[in-house]
């Protein structure tokens, strides 16, 4: 919870106009056909779940996302093993860096 | 010619139980021990290409499911889960030629398909005049082993990833402190009183086997240093079920009723020396997604409250945080007679009281 939130201001500091999080899956895939996302941040475990049900909205609808985990990243089963990985913890630098890659454009990246 | 060699290995069969047979004349109770042994063994015969099996006792047997009659005469490789697992062939072909004293573990697979790691022992037996005529094979079973590895993997990999969780929240709490404040004493309390709070919570999710935790239980630990002093046990009144949260809901709530428990001490019902609060809750059936849980924090007797010019931390973490994490409503009033605090949330699925 208490993460969340400073990723939250972490994003407002960053710029961003909009953030919308979720605490399960059933409530980010409900947001992901709400409404249209620049890029996504997703948690390797969304409380239990394992949050591939969302890696696969975000792909099927191609929003950018990284992955954020305690784990380093080995620890996914399935998933999408080419998409960019933030461990945690992560400084507000990598942050940055991580959701500029995802938001450029493939040529400018 | 599928006939010949079909008689050709009976004939070898024969020779072989034969050989057995000549066995237990000479060594009686080791033969009697071989056999009844909860150790898998068997014997092979060296002369053979392959090392065909000429004894199995009953615990190979019960350990891969076979028959005697299925093993015997069959070449020891068969017994390896893939017949083309290189490197188990090449650590058999070192036992075999004793040039190891550790035993190899290899994968094998039962009658009915399943698979099973083992330790394979192998020493040669020689005859009087030295002649290696057989091999002698052991079996340990490693299955027991393997699980508990797996399990030690998964235990490590989950350690990891709390540590990693705590981590973060560690760095959030430093975080907010610091763009809250630029006092270092206002700073040391804020991250004192929230990693205590979060010390606090693991200290009851440990004590349930991080399981789950009451929600009496969590109000009380969250509480608990702020009631010590100036009687304030006395003034605050607790009133629910010890309805149980999962871990990170628990975690949540331990976070939010210790910035409660601040604020009051502060600026609300604990801030003199009258003031009270009340705290309680039921849980009331809400179809078609089960329960509810309705929370209702009041403080009274306090000094006349007043909005806040803006919503520090405190109150993002109960407004936002705690109805993000819990996917329901929180409410804060500043009700000039003391500050009430209301929670809608749904308790998970298959909440008992407890």
């Amino acid at each position: 919870m208490l993460v969340l939130m400073m990723i939250e201001d972490m994003l407002a500091d960053l710029g961003c106009e909009s953030v919308t999080t979720a605490a399960t899956v059933d409530r980010a895939l409900a947001l992901i056909n709400a409404q249209v996302f620049d890029a996504a941040m997703l948690d390797m475990n969304l409380n239990g779940d394992k949050s591939h049900a969302v890696a696969e909205a975000l792909a099927a609808r191609g929003v950018p996302f990284v992955y954020s985990t305690g784990n380093g990243g080995h620890d996914m089963k399935e998933g999408y093993p080419d998409r960019p990985v933030l461990k945690k913890p992560f400084k507000f630098e990598q942050l940055v860096e991580s959701l500029t890659r995802l938001t450029l454009s493939p040529l400018e990246r | 010619m599928a006939i010949s060699k079909i008689t050709k290995k009976s004939e070898e069969q024969k020779d072989a139980e034969a050989t057995v047979e000549k066995f237990k004349e000479d060594l009686g109770p080791f033969v009697v021990a071989a056999e009844t042994t909860r150790m898998a063994m068997v014997f092979t015969d060296a002369k053979e290409p392959d090392d065909p099996l000429i004894f199995a006792n009953d615990s190979f047997l019960s350990l891969t499911g076979y028959d005697r009659k299925e093993v015997l005469g069959k070449s020891f490789r068969f017994l390896l889960a893939h017949a083309d697992d290189a490197k188990a062939l090449a650590q058999l072909k070192t036992e075999f030629e004793s040039a190891s004293h550790s035993g190899s573990e290899v994968l094998c697979r039962r009658k009915d398909g399943s698979e099973f790691w083992t330790d394979v022992f192998i020493s040669p037996v020689r005859n009087e005049r030295g002649d290696l005529v057989q091999h002698f094979a052991s079996f340990a079973d490693l299955t027991k082993h393997k699980e508990e590895q797996a399990q030690s993997k998964m235990l490590i990999d989950e350690l990891n990833h709390r540590v990693k969780n705590t981590l973060s929240t560690v760095q959030s709490i430093v975080w907010q402190a610091l763009r809250t404040s630029s006092d270092p004493k206002v700073n040391q309390e804020s991250i004192e009183s929230r990693l205590f709070a979060l010390s606090r919570s693991h200290d009851l999710l440990t004590r349930e086997s991080w399981k789950s935790a009451g929600l009496r239980d969590v109000v009380n630990d969250a509480l608990a240093p702020f009631v010590v002093a100036d009687g304030r046990a006395e003034r605050i009144v607790i009133t629910g079920e010890n309805i149980r949260f999962p871990p990170k809901a628990a975690l949540a709530l331990g976070i939010a009723f210790n910035e409660l428990a601040t604020n009051a001490v502060k600026y609300g019902a604990f801030s003199n020396g009258e003031g009270s609060i009340l705290i309680e809750w039921t849980m009331k059936p809400s179809p078609p997604d089960g329960n509810r849980l309705f929370l209702h924090w009041q403080e009274k007797g306090g000094p006349t409250v007043t909005p806040p010019s803006r919503k520090g931390f405190g109150s993002r973490v109960i407004e936002r945080g705690l109805a993000h994490e819990l996917e329901g409503t929180v409410h804060l009033a500043y009700r000039s007679d003391g500050l009430v605090c209301t929670m809608n949330i749904p308790t998970p699925k298959g909440a008992r009281h407890g």
